[in-house]
């Protein structure tokens, strides 16, 4: 469905990505380990088309969008949520979820359809739909930026380190939340990074390690 | 006592005005952009040739005088359309993520290349023109006489700051633009073309200016120089209200206005530093301005 082929990432002249290649496929959730500073942001955001690419190739099924920018590939259903939240502060919960449905024009119906789905996987979210950006916790938050990249993802949802910070009791609820995901979407390419696997060993189909910019 | 205070009051709001349109312009174009364009100010002197220019030319075709008050607004309209698209997409976006020096040196550039221009296309005589304000003439109340026009640019501030909050809370735009001051890269991973709203915001930026150099026309004319001393007044409103602050420009303008007719009246020496004192005074007690913050970035 999305695959990397041989992809050369550089940042502010270091080589941070090596001819990266990997393949994520509908339905199937691939997760990809490392440590810090091992380049796990850096694949996501190459992805995305945050990055420029040096060399390699990006496919989104049979298109290549290497050169695509970043908000076409949103358009194109590719969701990404960050390892920092990145809320809009001024903006209630909900705002922020649906601000992906006001970027990318979808029409009422398929706003309404895709929140109520965003809902239906992640209903502590109601508690707190009215309540600021700026004004939700850090796992909280983690919670908005899921819904925020589901309102985008139709064929890929790309997640940087959902775990990081949670409370346990919170990354035990967070893994259900992303094994149900991946049987109720059979259309996500799902790809989550994290450098301790062991909450995901129950939703990996694949598991990838990338050390020093290069996935062996 | 009053009599003499009201009347100040009135010129220190108008001048108020016509400051805070340069002045939001400059914190808007800062708060997406995230470039203090130091050139912002020419663009206050191009709208006030241009609007003389178009007044003059009104005049002498013979057409209707009242056609010289769409033709203000008309006037910064033209200078938008012309320099907003191409100066962000040739040269601003060059320097968006680079260091303030090198966002400085170009915007700079651009600043003497605007100056230059000006001078090419205008020549460096004065230009006067104030047909609106005689139209409009003035109302007695009491034994006080105000200029009409100048109600009028108090009004058309208000009704900026209003529409400016409106747009960014209410429209589909505003909350893009809000997004992308939030967060650039999350604002474009979910689907928000930012070069489309650095685009629109640079020109609603030099819209801004240009509108308040054209306004400043029937009361001030046009004169070589005005690109500067407009810019440096600019920057201390902006300051004054916190880089980024709508409502806080717009309180600092009034505090700056107020300011300067009150140093006319009483210390006319003062006239001229009489906004920078203001300055002084409030970023040392408050760094980031009456209504700035250091950490969150707002709009
Ligand atoms: N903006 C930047 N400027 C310079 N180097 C960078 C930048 N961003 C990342 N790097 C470098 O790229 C490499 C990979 O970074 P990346 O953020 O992808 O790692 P990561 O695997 O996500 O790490 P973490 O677990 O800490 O999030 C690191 O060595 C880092 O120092
Ligand atoms: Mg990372």
């Amino acid at each position: 469905m999305l695959r990397m082929e041989d992809v050369t990432v550089a940042i502010a002249g270091v080589q941070v990505l090596r001819s990266v290649s990997l393949g994520l496929t509908s339905g199937r959730t691939t997760i990809l380990i490392g440590r810090n500073g091992a380049g796990k942001t850096t694949t996501l955001r190459a992805i995305m088309g945050l990055l420029p690419v040096e060399a390699g190739a990006v496919h989104l099924g049979e298109q290549e969008i290497g050169t695509t920018p970043a908000y076409q590939r949103a358009a194109q259903g590719i969701g990404y949520a960050p390892e920092d939240r990145r809320l809009v502060p001024e903006f209630t919960v909900e705002d922020n979820i649906l601000l992906p449905a006001l970027a990318l024009s979808l029409p009422a119906p398929e706003r309404a359809r895709r929140l109520d789905e965003v809902y239906a996987l992640l209903p502590q979210l109601l508690t707190m739909r009215t309540r600021p950006g700026g004004g939700v916790s850090g796992g909280q938050g983690k919670m908005v930026a899921l819904g925020r990249a589901l309102m985008v993802a139709r064929t890929a949802l790309l997640l940087d380190e959902p775990f990081q910070g949670l409370a346990p009791a919170l990354a035990l609820d967070y893994a259900r939340t992303l094994g149900e995901l991946r049987r109720g979407r059979p259309d996500l390419a799902i790809l989550i990074t994290e450098s301790t696997p062991a909450l995901l060993d129950a939703i990996a189909d694949e598991t990838l390690q990338i050390e020093r910019g290069a996935i062996n | 006592m009053l009599d003499t205070l009201i009347p100040l009051a009135v010129d220190g709001l108008a001048s108020a005005a016509l400051i805070f349109f340069v002045a939001v312009g400059l914190t808007l174009v800062f708060s997406v952009l995230r470039v203090l364009n130091v050139a912002h100010g020419s663009f206050y002197a191009i709208g006030a040739y241009v609007a003389a220019s178009i007044g003059l030319w009104i005049a002498s075709a013979g057409l209707n005088p009242w056609l010289s008050f769409p033709a203000l607004v008309f006037s910064a309209a033209i200078v938008a359309a012309l320099f907003g698209p191409l100066v962000e997409r040739c040269l601003m976006r060059w320097t968006y993520g680079k260091s303030e020096a090198i966002q400085i040196l170009v915007t700079f550039g651009l600043f003497l290349i605007l100056e230059d221009l000006q001078r090419i296309v205008f020549g460096v005589r004065s230009l006067a023109e104030d047909t609106p304000m005689q139209l409009l003439g003035s109302t007695q109340i009491g034994d006080v006489v105000y200029l009409n026009y100048q109600l009028l640019l108090i009004g058309l501030a208000v009704i900026v700051v209003v529409g400016l909050r409106i747009m960014l809370t209410k429209t589909r735009i505003g909350r893009l633009v809000t997004a992308v001051v939030a967060d650039r890269e999350m604002a474009q991973s979910i689907g928000i073309n930012t070069n489309r709203v650095f685009i629109l915001s640079f020109t609603l930026g030099v819209f801004l200016a240009a509108l308040g150099g054209a306004l400043a026309t029937p009361t001030a004319g046009a004169a070589p120089g005005l690109g500067a001393e407009t810019m440096v007044l600019a920057f201390a409103v902006a300051a004054i209200g916190g880089l980024g602050q709508i409502e806080g420009a717009a309180l600092a303008a009034i505090i700056v206005g107020l300011a300067r007719v009150l140093a006319i009246y009483f210390a006319p020496s003062l006239d001229a530093v009489a906004p920078y004192i203001v300055m002084l005074v409030v970023l040392l007690v408050r760094p980031y301005g009456l209504f700035g913050q250091a950490a969150t970035r707002r709009i």
